[in-house]
């Protein structure tokens, strides 16, 4: 306290003993100093060397970012963490240095100090940085990637397709660019949680013998009830006849049309549309014995194709079917308005004709993350939902 | 308060002091300040993003 004091007596009055000359320039250079020493600081907080200090970070997010493009490319340029992580505005910047107080945190307490703790916090995280990225428009994509400064006719046709319209509404790079420098979380690349409470329910219903059902999911098909010789895959949402039940598998027959030409391995749902109900083995579709044919040579005017009706009895494995095909198309069509009105405005699925959706679908469903299996369903859902099959439909 | 004025206006325990006190500012107290006030701006403007702005917007 008297230390205080003595010192607060001292300030509180005009120096006698150094001259103002000397107290200008001496703070005038600790001046220097301390605003030296603090861009310093904190340009280190931004470094790679500084980020990747806690494991966290080098463990995860740096060795994901170092199988990317922005870590190694043709141009030779690169980003470090702090390029797409740091705001480069001032204010903002300090900002997000004292939010990183929650990284100390995280780091002291260890929130996700290991893979598995890491991978159950990914979407939230992510989460935050797309909620940021979606606010500021990109900003720090576009310290280097700018709208104005991208030559259109230097892109591949299909680049130029979806940059020009984002270009012209200045969208934010991160709408469609998502998971570029990390992984995606798991979430999203894997199945729909949507589809998969169907595929669960799908194990609870019980099948009569002679009635109607649906797949939930793609089903391996065999020749035998004991499951052993493989003879093609049924895919999701195909109609099926429930034959015969024997033990945990079932035989199902399957109606369906396929092409004279070729080996016929293609099943498809209608005559001429090539909305595919299964994939069978070269012998298999050769197999007389199992094939039986309803009606044939029945020629397609649009292709001059033959096609041939057909019903195909099988047996797979019991439980992922379901009643009815409702609740599949209702997730097949909120998967494919969610998934593509991220980057445009989607066309109703009676839009198209059923033998267009595919190439439309294959063209774009490289932008979003829909794994496999919902890729199968959403393009029969809109395959089943095209011109062909809504009346009134152009 | 009058002998301490005339104790410490003279002789080597006045300049001393006087030295310390100056040095223990420049280095040390506006140094440590400057850092609340640049931090505790931070923090406020975090919080509003937080709570009012939301996350930094496009050009402020």
């Amino acid at each position: 306290m008297k230390i205080i004091a003595t010192l607060w007596n001292t300030l509180k009055k005009p120096p006698v003993h150094i001259s103002l000359g000397v107290i200008i320039i001496v703070s005038f250079f600790a001046g220097i100093v301390f605003w030296g020493g603090f861009n310093t600081a904190m340009e280190y907080t931004n470094t790679e060397e500084f980020c990747i200090s806690c494991h966290e970070m080098e463990d995860n997010v740096y060795q994901e970012l170092q199988s990317t493009v922005h870590w190694s490319n043709r141009t030779g340029v690169r980003a470090i963490c702090s390029d797409c992580h740091v705001p480069h505005d001032w204010t903002a910047k300090i900002a997000r240095k004292m939010q990183a107080s929650k990284e100390v945190w995280g780091a002291i307490f260890g929130t996700i100090d290991t893979p598995e703790k890491f991978e159950a916090k990914r979407l939230e995280l992510a989460q935050h940085e797309w909620a940021r990225f979606k606010a500021n428009g990109s900003l720090e994509c576009r310290s280097c990637h700018d709208y104005n400064s991208m030559d259109w006719d230097r892109m591949s046709d299909e680049a130029r397709r979806f940059m020009k319209p984002a270009a012209e509404r200045d969208q934010s790079c991160v709408d469609c660019h998502k998971g570029i420098a990390h992984k995606l979380p798991e979430q999203m690349g894997s199945e729909d949680p949507m589809l998969a409470r169907l595929v669960r329910e799908a194990t609870s219903v019980s099948l009569d013998e002679g009635q109607q059902y649906y797949s939930a999911k793609s089903v391996d098909l065999y020749t035998d009830p004991e499951l052993t010789e493989r003879a093609g895959v049924l895919q999701v949402a195909t109609e099926v006849n429930i034959v015969e039940t024997r033990g945990d598998s079932v035989k199902l027959e399957i109606p369906a049309w396929r092409k004279e030409k070729g080996f016929g391995r293609v099943l498809y749902a209608d005559f001429g549309q090539n909305i595919s109900s299964a994939v069978l083995d070269k012998e298999v579709a050769q197999n007389d014995s199992l094939i039986e044919v309803q009606e044939t040579n029945v020629v397609d005017e649009m292709t001059g194709l033959p096609w041939g009706n057909v019903n195909v009895a099988l047996w797979a494995e019991k439980g992922v079917y379901l009643e009815n095909r409702e609740a599949l198309w209702e997730t097949a069509g909120q998967t494919y308005r969610d998934a593509c009105s991220v980057c445009h405005t989607e066309p109703a699925p009676e839009h198209f004709d059923a033998n267009t959706w595919p190439a439309m679908f294959s063209g774009m469903v490289g932008f979003t993350n829909m794994s496999a299996g919902t890729q199968e369903l959403v393009l029969k859902y809109l395959q089943m939902h095209s011109s062909d099959y809504v009346e009134g439909a152009h | 308060m009058a002998e301490v004025k005339s104790e410490s206006e003279s002789g080597s325990i006045g300049k001393r002091r006087e030295w310390l006190a100056f040095l223990f500012v420049v280095a040390i107290v506006v140094p440590l300040l400057t850092i609340a006030v640049v931090g505790g701006y931070g923090f406020v403007v975090w919080m509003l993003q937080v709570f009012v702005l939301g996350p930094p917007g496009h050009g402020g």
